[in-house]
């Protein structure tokens, strides 16, 4: 369960809440979300499969360093009408951040990932080194 | 009764030998559903259905939107992280009176199912002006 924390409301003042929303950060960082994620291992290649739905291609981030894989981003809040009443109100507009530390080596030049129906989809193609090989018996 | 064991013991065999379907983990999707002046829209998060894989029906009293996500990983594959599964979404809404039940839309981007229930020309607002 998230914890919501509140700017308290200090008399109505608009030059406290100012000051207060001036030094607390928005409501996103404290609901920071940990996308769900799958790793797969195959003879020649590993792939990371995350759920970000409606997250979009420019709002995420993918980035590897030190044999980590980094996944970041923002979902970004879809437009509504001003008039709207809002009835049921679950998903949240947060960023989110998820690390994974890959289990071998990779081909970090053939790293490739595509986005589909808010399902992110990275292929690590293993170094030559890091494959399994097979040792005959002299 | 001896027949009885083997005939048992043969359907468990050869029910161990079909292939096992993976388990369909039923899962109620996260909504967002907000009211407008000439419609009610209802957004749910559906990562990993595609298009074909969702259906919506709406029927006087209820809309309900199903939908399956396909295996993300061959069988050949050793799971390091296994969070997401194999899955189907369910999830029903009430619905009241007053909806155009022949108008209603739904378009599916990026995870994202957004369906539009428009209203019924007497529930829509109206402004009266005095004359």
């Amino acid at each position: 369960m998230f914890v919501r924390l509140d700017v308290p409301r200090v008399f109505g003042s608009d030059l406290l809440e100012d000051l207060l929303t001036d030094f607390t950060p928005a409501y996103p960082t404290y609901e920071r979300w940990f996308p769900a994620i799958d790793v797969a291992e195959y003879e020649n290649q590993s792939v990371v499969v995350a759920e970000l739905p409606g997250v979009r291609k420019e709002d995420l981030k993918i980035a590897v360093e030190n044999g980590v894989l980094t996944i970041s981003g923002e979902r970004k809040p879809y437009e509504i009408p001003q008039n709207a009443r809002v009835l049921i109100n679950e998903m949240r507009v947060m960023n989110f951040r998820r690390s994974i530390e890959l289990p071998h080596e990779v081909e970090i030049d053939k790293i490739s990932a595509e986005l589909q129906n808010g399902v992110l989809r990275i292929t690590l193609p293993k170094t030559e080194a890091s494959r399994a090989h097979t040792i005959a018996i002299q | 009764m001896g027949n009885n064991n083997v005939a048992l013991t043969r359907r468990v065999t050869s029910s161990l030998a079909q292939r096992v379907e993976p388990f369909h983990a039923s899962v109620t999707p996260v909504a967002d559903v907000y009211e407008t002046g000439d419609a009610f829209v209802v957004k749910l998060d559906l990562p990993g259905a595609t298009k074909e894989s969702i259906s919506i029906s709406v029927d006087p009293n209820s809309l309900s939107v199903r939908a399956s996500v396909q295996p993300h990983h061959q069988e050949t594959a050793s799971l390091l992280h296994n969070e997401i599964g194999v899955k189907n979404y369910q999830r029903d809404f009430n619905l009241g009176e007053g909806i155009d039940h022949n108008g209603v839309k739904a378009e599916f981007v990026d995870g994202v199912l957004t369906i539009t229930l428009p209203k019924t020309e007497w529930l829509k607002a109206k402004e009266i002006t005095i004359s």
